[in-house]
């Protein structure tokens, strides 16, 4: 019963992961076959298709399976109660926001540089994963934080290592 | 001969470098997206002033720290270091999360070092013998190989099979981005050339363990039962592992001697012969020794069973055995047949290498446990910023370019959104290791097909045959575990 109630984790995941295989399956055409010597029976087309088939017979399974479920509770009065997207929303905030800090800090290394956008992302992951009343006390500890692994970080792997990490604006002689 | 390669290693020098190979490595393999193919390129021209038996020593070590260290960040972390210990992650973590980070540790180390010592037993041994079976192994073969740790998948999908499925389907479609096998026409690349290779294993991998450990709600708790001792098991339940590490090490050592499957198969695969074959397979993943002691095992195991055919035929199974192969040419040593006979003391050399090395990290690991495990001490709203700052290098540095940050931050939010929708991931990571050898091979067969039929290969057949009982044996187990899981929440 309990796993009943999440029909919702059949019919949504199931609707776009089909709408994916859809795609997918969309731009097969456009790859182009190799006709010449040494083409293979099977050409270039057949596993995106085996795969992407696949992929929607298994979300229509999900999708049928989840309405399915859907119909039982509903003749047995027993569909749960809907929570508010904002709530649920607000409830994974410290998700939300460290993703787009994430995609933010990797969105700019290259324009601004490995060392500078590594001190800004570490201060803010910190902040953003340290509870607000709690902010104060780990303001400075946290500054300290991120400065020493922006810099300790690139002299290790971009120095040291030879990991090409971007020098951006300031460049630091490299 | 023997001796004459013994001794060539026994020299201080010698076994300084072998030392700091072993050193080296572990850091390269805990650092989540460092590998230990690029800590054997970053040190290759480290060793061309070395003497053969130093260079190729070093680069050993090298090796079998790299592949040894990705333990210590699955356990503490729960991201890889390297893909060979994808497996470690399913019961590491959860034995640290209950306090156990220590006996975890110790488990891994422990029987890391068992399973190199049983990989090197079986390459000093049985090499010659090995690689005349593993050169049966051809398009038929592989592909037959390749259906058959993909038939893994059911018994990972757990008791929600369409979703386990989807998992591993969606990684399989994922591997099909980049030139295509065989005849390399550029597919789902959008017209970005950094795609043309295709997505990285590492980077793939560094997403997915991302998405875990940001989804669960990061705090200020620090660890506090991290305290150890010795190794953190008593000697009995040592002596009860012995028969699930002595299966581990066999598979790792056979998937080892094929060339482009990898220990991130072979963890894979034998952590879940252990898991099917056991008494209590309901407690996989909830943080057993037996996950630990498998996936450890195997995945080190399989440093010797690669090695069979890089000496013995010169073909390397793996980037990091390419990179070893490179290593031995540039110094003089011509892999192939005739290795034994031309340059016999160095093989024995390469042996010693390895079991030295292989005993320095038993060593190194026990001992530096102590402070790994005060890695847990750190808030973790402090350590994750720098986990995810490293993860990010290391993306940047599997193929030196950018672009593989924006692909790790996209399979982050996908792993999470899947996370969210019940949907395993770990299926995908098998679906994306083994979907393009399976295509290859299959395209392969498809030539040969009216040449050389199916039924002129025993061991297609016998693989074929093995698949399919995996399939029905893990759907029963799979039906049961739901069944049992009905029952429980009926009770509740």
């Amino acid at each position: 019963m309990k796993k009943d109630k999440q029909y919702k984790l059949d019919i949504i995941p199931g609707i776009i992961i089909a709408i994916f295989a859809i795609f997918y399956m969309s731009k097969i055409s456009g790859i182009r076959v190799f006709k010449s010597l040494g083409a293979t029976p099977l050409t270039n087309h057949f596993i995106p298709w085996l795969w992407g088939g696949s992929m929607l017979a298994l979300s229509l399974w999900l999708i049928i399976r989840g309405i399915l479920k859907y119909r039982k509770l509903k003749a047995l009065n027993a569909l749960p109660e809907g929570e508010s997207l904002f709530a649920a929303l607000w409830e994974k905030r410290e998700v939300i926001f460290s993703f787009i800090a994430l995609a933010l800090y990797v969105g700019f290394m290259d324009s601004i540089g490995f060392v500078i956008t590594t001190c800004i992302y570490t201060f803010v992951q910190i902040l953003i994963l340290t509870p607000v009343n709690k902010w104060g006390k780990n303001f400075i500890p946290a500054l300290i934080t991120a400065i020493i692994a922006g810099f300790l970080l690139f002299y290790i792997f971009r120095v040291m290592l030879n990991v090409l990490l971007p020098v951006g604006i300031f460049g630091f002689g490299l | 001969m023997i001796l004459e390669g013994i001794l060539a290693v026994c020299q201080p020098l010698t076994i300084l470098w072998i030392a700091i190979g072993v050193v080296v490595g572990i850091i390269f393999g805990a650092i989540p997206g460092l590998t230990a193919t690029m800590a054997i390129v970053m040190f290759l021209p480290v060793t061309y002033s070395m003497s053969a038996s130093q260079g190729i020593a070093m680069l050993m070590a090298l090796y079998i720290g790299g592949i040894s260290g990705g333990l210590i960040s699955a356990i503490l972390l729960n991201i890889p270091g390297t893909p060979s210990s994808v497996a470690t992650c399913f019961d590491g973590k959860p034995m640290a999360n209950k306090g156990q980070a220590g006996r975890a540790l110790g488990t891994g180390v422990v029987f890391s070092f068992v399973g190199t010592l049983i990989g090197i037993a079986i390459l000093i041994v049985l090499a010659p013998v090995l690689c005349a079976f593993a050169l049966k192994f051809q398009a038929y073969e592989y592909c037959a190989l390749a259906l058959f740790s993909l038939s893994m998948v059911v018994a990972l999908t757990g008791t929600d099979m369409p979703k386990g499925l989807i998992s591993a389907v969606l990684g399989a479609l994922l591997a099909t981005v980049g030139l295509a096998p065989i005849d390399s026409r550029p597919r789902f690349t959008f017209d970005l050339f950094q795609l043309n290779n295709g997505f990285a294993l590492v980077v793939l991998l560094i997403g997915l363990f991302f998405a875990e450990s940001v989804r669960k709600k990061q705090d200020f708790t620090i660890e506090e039962n991290v305290k150890m001792k010795g190794a953190g098991f008593t000697f009995a339940e040592f002596l009860a592992q012995i028969p699930n590490a002595i299966v581990s090490a066999l598979i790792g050592v056979g998937i080892g001697i094929l060339p482009g499957i990898g220990g991130g198969v072979s963890c894979m695969i034998s952590y879940t012969v252990s898991k099917n074959t056991s008494k209590h397979r309901e407690l996989y993943g909830t943080g057993i020794m037996d996950g630990v002691v498998a996936s450890e095992t195997a995945n080190n195991a399989t440093i010797g069973g690669a090695v069979i055919p890089l000496l013995s035929l010169g073909i390397p199974g793996d980037p990091a055995t390419a990179m070893l192969l490179g290593g031995l040419m540039i110094h003089n040593v011509a892999p192939g047949p005739l290795i034994y006979e031309k340059n016999g003391a160095v093989v024995y050399a390469i042996f010693t290498a390895m079991l030295i090395a292989a005993v320095f990290m038993l060593l190194f690991m026990l001992w530096g446990m102590r402070f790994f495990v005060s890695v847990l001490k750190i808030p973790k709203n402090y350590l994750l910023p720098i986990v995810m700052v490293l993860c990010g290098i290391g993306a940047i540095g599997n193929a030196n370019q950018l672009f593989d940050t924006y692909v790790m931050v996209g399979f982050g939010l996908m792993a999470y959104l899947m996370i969210k929708a019940k949907i395993p991931t770990v299926p995908m990571i098998l679906g994306f290791i083994l979907g393009p050898t399976f295509e290859q091979n299959l395209r392969r067969v498809s030539q040969l097909a009216s040449s050389d039929p199916f039924y002129n290969h025993p061991i297609f057949c016998v693989l074929i045959v093995a698949t399919i009982l995996v399939i029905i044996f893990s759907v029963r187990a799979n039906l049961k575990d739901a069944a049992r899981e009905r029952e429980q929440e009926l009770s509740e």
